[in-house]
């Protein structure tokens, strides 16, 4: 599907590469296309907008808590203690 | 990055015997101050902390064992991240006995382009505010409900910030798997937290003919 006015790039090609895109996971030519495209159509601008509040979201909803330090105590006692095999 | 053999085997029974003081002083130094990083990671893959603190013990013995004849200078926390993802598949994924995904991963243009269209202008913009508006808990349910291993592919470039070269290193897959992985996990995180902000009245429910 098209937003129906003409694009050097198709809507399908470019909704492939937002993921990519988004990571900055793509290559210098196809990430000019789509910047390109973007500018130019607002449904695909939509489209991106939406990846990166969903990675947003996902990057300020996963907090980790840090590891309980009684895990870190046994892990240098296994590495100091030397001679505990592990099965 | 290669893998001692002994880790790949799965035979660690004779690790540290001869590790001196300076093996271990350069492990805690090297590798060990992904501690947190690594129990973030075990406690989302295993989502109780005594299975974590297993998983992530048994990586670091694993890690341990191997890490004389790990050339310094390479990737120390891929491959923890490695050892992590390769420890977790072995004991606790068998032991769930969850499926794997099914079809094909294989990464093909066909793939992405399938079904891939986009609605129209209003909806799309209705929508990023609209999911930026959902509760916490919506997002942290969203991503639980999704495969294992596209939730997986999506923490370690999203939380972790590994490239897809080194996501496909840690999952041992190729890089177009990490890609098909990463977008169709997004794919689905959208559409599930769409519905979320639907049912939460943030955005209303799209009338027939519109787009997808």
């Amino acid at each position: 599907m098209s937003c129906g006015k003409p694009h050097a790039t198709p809507c399908t090609e470019v909704l492939a590469w937002v993921s990519m895109y988004v990571d900055q996971e793509i290559d210098e030519h196809r990430r000019l296309q789509v910047t390109t495209h973007l500018a130019e159509c607002s449904p695909c601008a939509g489209h991106y907008a939406v990846a990166v509040v969903i990675q947003a979201r996902v990057r300020r909803t996963v907090v980790s808590e840090p590891a309980p330090v009684q895990l870190r105590a046994a892990i240098i006692a296994q590495i100091r203690g030397g001679s505990r095999p592990v099965e | 990055m290669h893998l001692h053999p002994a880790i790949l085997s799965g035979d660690v029974g004779l690790w540290i015997m001869a590790a001196g003081p300076d093996l271990a002083e350069r492990f805690e130094n090297e590798a060990l101050i992904y501690l947190d990083q690594l129990y973030g990671a075990a406690m989302r893959m295993t989502r109780n902390p005594a299975d974590a603190e297993d998983l992530v013990q048994e990586t670091y013995a694993k890690a341990f064992a191997a890490f004389e004849s790990f050339t310094s200078g390479t990737n120390v926390r891929a491959w923890l991240f490695r050892i992590l993802t390769n420890t977790y598949i072995n004991i606790y994924r068998k032991k769930k006995r969850q499926p794997y995904i099914s079809g094909s991963e294989d990464f093909t243009d066909w793939n992405l382009h399938e079904s891939e269209s986009h609605s129209s202008v209003g909806l799309r913009s209705a929508e990023a505010e609209a999911l930026d508006q959902l509760a916490d808990r919506d997002v942290v349910d969203a991503l639980a409900a999704l495969p294992e291993d596209f939730a997986h592919a999506i923490y370690l470039a999203d939380i972790e910030g590994f490239t897809y070269r080194e996501i496909a290193e840690i999952m041992d897959t190729p890089v177009g798997t990490v890609m098909s992985r990463i977008h169709r996990g997004r794919k689905i995180l959208r559409e599930q937290l769409t519905d979320y902000a639907i049912e939460r009245g943030f955005i209303s429910a799209p009338t027939g003919g519109g787009g997808q």
